[in-house]
């Protein structure tokens, strides 16, 4: 499948190389040229792996190869932004699978009610914590 | 009626002194303390700082009796993540907001955004009424400093209602074909008169294009 993951933070970073390791083809994009050293070498030389944008214009999701995505990740650190890019992937470009990370729990279940599949890392880290605590 | 303003930047600011003036009852909410202050120097006490799309500002702010919330921050993306939460949180029943990316306006009224106000299309709009000239003419470098040039008779054009054989043209211009506006072409002959919104295709000089787009459409 083809896949964008917006935003190469330790989530993104996670996402992409695994995606990339079951032979996924893969284009990451962040603003941050440097946050791309923590991919695998092998995938960050690879011609159009990566991007410096922040994926929030139609523009740079078209140069990402958005029209031929069939996967589109939106985990930068920036809730808005990836909320904004998640939903212009999924309703302008008719993304079939949009997952969108959005730390606020309640704009998270918000998100999820509007039909954008939201991740909260808050949630989720939050829950195995407590699991730990309390087993 | 209760307004609820997110980023009090240039914009901002005006907004809500108009809408004070108007006599209605404003909140704002605001990154920038020191816009806060001054905000709250000039107003009473009607700022928080903080950021307008997380809940429990929105909550803080009131917004879920607001009767319109409206977002002019500098970036589209807080924009549309507060008109979503107000809308579908604590359901305001009338969302606007200010984008900076013309794009932005089809998904935003298609996520539910009631008012989309597109900074970029309106000083583009008003750029084009002050030159209707500029924006119907479509011109073709030729061999031999000539261009073939296509301008349309706009609204107020002198040319309007004139016979083309007694029209002033500049030396070397040659009209090869008169469209009129249903896209049919016009016989060329001693008759022929120019009507609002035809297309006349010229053969000109290059350094008499620009006059050749005086005569024909409308004075600057």
């Amino acid at each position: 499948m083809n896949v964008i993951v917006m935003g190469c933070g330790r989530i993104g970073t996670q996402v992409a190389t695994s995606l990339w390791r079951d032979g996924h083809r893969v284009t990451v994009l962040d603003t941050v040229p440097e946050s791309f050293l923590s991919l695998p070498r092998e995938l960050r030389e690879m011609e159009g792996a990566t991007i410096v944008c922040d994926g929030i214009l139609e523009e740079e999701l078209i140069a990402a190869g958005i029209q031929e995505a069939d996967v589109f990740v939106a985990v930068s650190n920036r809730d808005n932004r990836n909320a904004l890019a998640a939903q212009r992937a999924k309703h302008i470009f008719n993304v079939q699978n949009v997952v969108c990370r959005v730390g606020d729990l309640e704009r998270q279940e918000m998100y999820n009610q509007l039909g954008l599949a939201a991740v909260s890392p808050t949630k989720i880290t939050s829950a195995l914590i407590l699991e730990a605590v309390f087993p | 009626m209760y307004i609820v303003v997110i980023g009090a930047g240039r914009v901002g600011f005006f907004l809500v002194r108009a809408l004070f003036n108007a006599g209605h009852e404003v909140f704002i909410v605001e990154r920038n303390e020191r816009r806060v202050d001054e905000l709250v120097q000039q107003f009473g006490n009607v700022a928080i700082k903080g950021d307008g799309s997380e809940p429990i500002i929105q909550m803080a702010a009131g917004v879920a009796r607001a009767d319109i919330l409206i977002a002019t921050t500098g970036a589209d993306e807080d924009n549309l993540a507060a008109c979503q939460l107000a809308k579908h949180r604590f359901n305001v029943p009338k969302t606007v907001t200010l984008i900076n990316s013309p794009e932005d306006e089809r998904l935003f009224e298609l996520l539910g955004v009631d008012v989309v106000v597109s900074s970029t299309q309106l000083l583009l709009g008003a750029i084009e009424e002050e030159l209707p000239a500029h924006s119907k003419a479509h011109v073709l470098p030729v061999r031999g400093n000539r261009e073939a040039a296509t301008i349309e008779v706009s609204q107020g054009s002198p040319v309007i209602g004139q016979r083309l054989r007694s029209i002033d043209l500049p030396p070397d211009t040659y009209v090869l074909a008169v469209i009129g506006r249903d896209g049919s072409l016009k016989d060329i002959n001693d008759n022929t008169t120019l009507e609002l919104h035809d297309e006349v295709v010229a053969m000109t000089a290059t350094d008499q294009a620009e006059a050749l787009l005086e005569v024909l459409s409308a004075g600057r």
